[in-house]
């Protein structure tokens, strides 16, 4: 039984979600406690219940201590089931962590699946849709399996309500990723985005993006959803090189001027520019899963954050393999993924 | 776990807008939907015909944020929703009609929205249990942090739940205990009850009390104790008013206790208003109530039903509504067969009924009440006064022997000290101002009619040193034991009565035998008792 302490590192929910998505994928049972350990609140809240339950339903799996709030979990899954499934976040928790949680079982699957996910889909300390759809879903795809989003509504905090489809086709045999080189800058995108709020917030934002970022015209999109059931605003910049693309999103909130956002954003842009890796931060997090349960890999990143630290910790305690962190030079690091 | 229920009204202000603008303000009920360590299984949400629209559409904006939740809406129509009779209704059949699954569910009542009736009405079915639940209190977030869930706190009523109020319950239920005693440590088991009996009525209700006793007992201090302890818990408002029944004769006593017109009787001079009137919203204490004229009873038992009675020479009726605390020392059933105490108004004024025990019942209390009256003394005359070691003794001896008959009971007690500590010396009560006294205390007895019982368990049948090295337990049993073997024909006719219980238990089978050897540990022997009784 493999034994899992909450406090580890960063100490939060990704311990659970990676925990239960390689015991899924590796069929092997974890105790877990000390859940969520160095949050002001520990315990499961309730997008965790929901990552667990989906879990649970996936993998058939036994699990006890399973109540809200609860600071241990003992989880066992019997067998992966594909199929078509609908999972719920309530309080505007986000969905992109359920289906984080449940993907890496589904993709290696034995048919494909389908499925609806419910809650919120762009929460600025989650992995947002756009950015998962157009910068993660790329890398994955590229590795194998065949996995396809679809947003059909937005939620934003802290209304949520957002909803999306995905479809995943599976892959028996996951291959290799080397994103060493990004290549030469092929365009920047620039989308603001508002909802039940006024249109200037994102006109002005989208234009301190553009100048700060030299983004043409034609480039540059503005757009006022009608798909969402609460207030909400997000600045996105996609980065398209030769070889990979990356997505930043910035989110608006009460009391911090557009402008702000904006600017934020673009600092964070331009440190991945100026940096001349292939991979953002939170996309680095996001690929040592499908490199470790593949061939292995090595890319090029920002410096690694003490998240992508305790994931690489957990990701050891299930398989077998041996990942490295080393810094290029002063902005550059690279983190190799090697099967043992 | 238990699935979480929370049932709530629609807060018609709180809670409004279906605008898009309305994800930007602080709504209670979808709040507890957006809670992220608070899952709600179902929600059950009241609301009248007018807000059907609004209940709508709270309903769908929880069903986003929270899809995990069955959500049902309930018309309750208010016509008033200020009106607590009509809320408390309404809100009452809810919940009767309501399947409550204690085994299965969780109750939570929301507070935050309705109107102030209403919060009051759901407090009142949660402390009740007629919702077997607790309360949840929703509050918005501090600072502009608009349309966030904001903070809950969940309230249970259920106050046993709380060890610290629990305990302040029981101390202010000793505090006011010791209140009716004056602060007086009395030790007397049956009497100790019987206060704390006391203060559970007097607090509780408002019908009359009746307290039986001998004259001294204490009746009249109690009364007056029971009025100020109901007053410092906002229980009466209005005066205590005494009145002894036996000063009061003839027409005296009607004009005295309801008031009397300008002129109605000889001497009527000017208008009064009568006891009974300035009882009114507070208490009447009729002490000697037997003594009390037929007529007066008849118009008191009217008064006590229903709160008006007619001042002599009035063709007014006037109105008081009092408590009445009645003392007697008579046998009033005996005095209705007489034929001079009404019927009725005993059946009335019988409710509660106590029996001061007088002091010579309760030599335990002897000592403590010693102390409290020594106090009162140094209160009153800013004199420390203490015994001399020897003088106490003695004096605790006599005090607690059966030859201390105090009939007068406390009002002798208190005489008694204040006489001692006035001749004392120096502020010293020595022996022989202690001799003096026990001698003047047998005086009083004998000379109001009642000689002293000859001493049965000092002098003649026990050894006086030996008397006074025992302890006040075995005083008191041994005392008791004399008494019975005196009022006996032989030792196995006191044995019988002594043993009787074990002996139809068939414990004990020599009873005479179990009295002999007890008898002999204190160096008495039967003939010993025989001597003293033909003495």
């Amino acid at each position: 039984m493999i034994e899992i302490d909450g406090t580890y590192g960063e100490g939060g929910g990704q311990i659970l979600r990676t925990s239960l998505a390689l015991s899924l994928v590796t069929g092997k049972p974890f105790t877990i406690k000390n859940i969520r350990g160095n949050r002001k609140r520990t315990g499961l809240l309730r997008q965790h219940f929901t990552a667990v339950n989906a879990a649970k339903e996936i993998g058939q799996a036994n699990v006890e201590e399973f109540f809200m709030g609860s600071e241990t979990l003992c989880f066992a899954p019997s067998t992966i089931q594909p199929g078509d499934y609908r999972f719920s976040v309530g309080s505007a928790g986000s969905a992109m962590l359920v289906f984080q949680t449940i993907l890496p079982a589904l993709m290696l699957a034995d048919g494909p699946s389908q499925l609806t996910l419910e809650g919120g889909t762009h929460n600025p300390w989650a992995p947002p849709f756009n950015f998962v759809e157009s910068a993660f879903l790329l890398c994955l795809n590229s590795m194998g399996p065949k996995v396809a989003m679809k947003l059909e509504r937005y939620g934003f905090y802290p209304a949520g309500g957002g909803s999306f489809d995905v479809s995943i086709t599976p892959s028996t045999k996951m291959g290799k990723l080397n994103l060493m080189n990004r290549g030469s800058l092929v365009c920047t995108k620039v989308l603001a985005q508002v909802a039940n709020i006024p249109q200037s917030i994102a006109e002005r934002e989208a234009l301190i993006l553009a100048r700060k970022l030299n983004v043409s015209t034609e480039n540059v999109v503005v757009e006022n959803l009608t798909n969402s059931v609460g207030p909400g605003n997000i600045a996105s910049v996609m980065v398209e090189s030769e070889f990979s693309t990356e997505v930043f999103v910035g989110f608006g909130e009460h009391g911090v001027s557009a402008e702000r956002v904006a600017k934020r954003l673009a600092s964070e842009v331009n440190s991945y520019l100026i940096a001349d890796v292939a991979v953002g931060q939170h996309l680095a997090d996001q690929l040592l899963i499908p490199m470790a349960l593949g061939k292995g890999g090595e890319f090029t990143s920002v410096k690694p954050t003490l998240h992508t630290e305790t994931n690489i910790e957990v990701i050891k305690e299930f398989l077998d393999v041996d990942i490295r962190i080393k810094q290029l030079n002063e902005k550059a690091w690279s983190i190799k993924v090697a099967l043992a | 776990m238990k699935k979480k229920i929370v049932i709530g009204l629609l807060g018609t202000i709180l809670d409004s807008g279906t605008s898009r603008k309305r994800w930007e303000k602080w709504r209670p009920t979808v709040s507890i939907g957006q809670f992220d360590d608070f899952l709600v299984d179902r929600f059950e949400i009241l609301h009248t015909r007018d807000s059907n629209r609004l209940a709508h559409c709270v309903r769908d904006d929880l069903a986003f944020v929270s899809p995990e939740s069955e959500l049902n809406l309930h018309t309750v129509d208010f016509n008033d929703p200020w009106d607590f009779e009509e809320v408390y209704g309404r809100l009452y059949d809810f919940a009767k009609a309501y399947p409550f699954d204690p085994e299965n569910e969780e109750y939570y009542l929301h507070i935050t929205t309705g109107t102030h009736v209403a919060q009051i009405c759901l407090f009142l079915l949660s402390e009740s249990r007629i919702v077997p639940g607790s309360l949840i209190q929703t509050s918005p977030q501090s600072r502009n942090r608009t349309g966030e869930a904001g903070t809950y706190r969940i309230i249970d009523l259920d106050l046993s739940q709380y060890s610290k109020i629990h305990e302040r319950f029981n101390r202010q239920t000793r505090d006011d205990v010791d209140f009716l005693k004056s602060g007086i440590a009395t030790r007397n088991k049956r009497f100790n009850e019987m206060i704390e009996e006391i203060e559970h009525v007097a607090l509780r209700s408002n019908s009359p009390l009746l307290l039986l006793g001998p004259t001294g007992a204490g009746k009249s201090q109690l009364a007056n104790r029971i009025h100020a302890l109901k007053k410092t818990h906002n229980t009466v408002d209005g005066s205590f008013v005494e009145v002894n029944c036996a000063t009061l004769r003839g027409d005296q006593a009607m004009a005295m206790i309801f008031g009397h017109t300008k002129g109605a009787f000889t001497g009527a001079v000017n208008a009064r208003e009568g006891l009974m009137k300035r009882a009114d919203q507070g208490i009447l204490f009729l002490d000697e109530i037997g003594e009390l004229d037929l007529d007066v009873q008849a118009m008191l038992l009217r008064a006590l039903e229903t709160g008006h009675f007619l001042p002599v020479g009035s063709d007014q009726e006037s109105t008081s509504h009092f408590q009445l605390i009645a003392g007697t020392n008579q046998d009033l059933s005996k005095r209705v067969q007489e034929g001079l105490f009404r019927h009725d108004l005993l059946a009335r004024i019988n409710l509660w009924t106590f029996l001061l025990p007088g002091l010579a019942e309760r030599p335990e209390d002897i000592e403590p009440n010693i102390n409290f009256e020594m106090e009162q003394f140094e209160q009153n005359h800013g004199q420390q006064v203490r015994f001399a070691r020897d003088a106490q003794k003695r004096f605790l001896s006599f005090s607690t022997s059966n030859e201390a008959l105090w009939s007068g009971n406390f009002r002798d007690l208190n005489a008694c000290v204040t006489r001692m500590a006035t001749l004392s010396s120096g502020g010293v009560i020595d022996s022989a101002t202690v001799e003096a006294e026990i001698q003047r205390l047998h005086k009083t007895w004998i000379e109001l009619g009642s000689p002293p019982k000859p001493s049965v368990a000092k002098k003649h049948i026990v050894d006086e040193d030996m008397w006074l090295s025992l302890d006040l337990f075995d005083q008191i049993q041994l005392r008791q034991v004399l008494k019975v073997c005196k009022e006996s024909r032989s030792l196995s006719d006191a044995g019988r009565k002594l043993f009787e219980k074990s002996r139809l238990q068939k414990q004990s089978s020599n009873d005479s035998d179990r009295l002999r050897k007890y008898l002999a540990k204190f160096d008495i022997t039967w003939k010993d008792i025989e001597a003293v009784r033909s003495a």
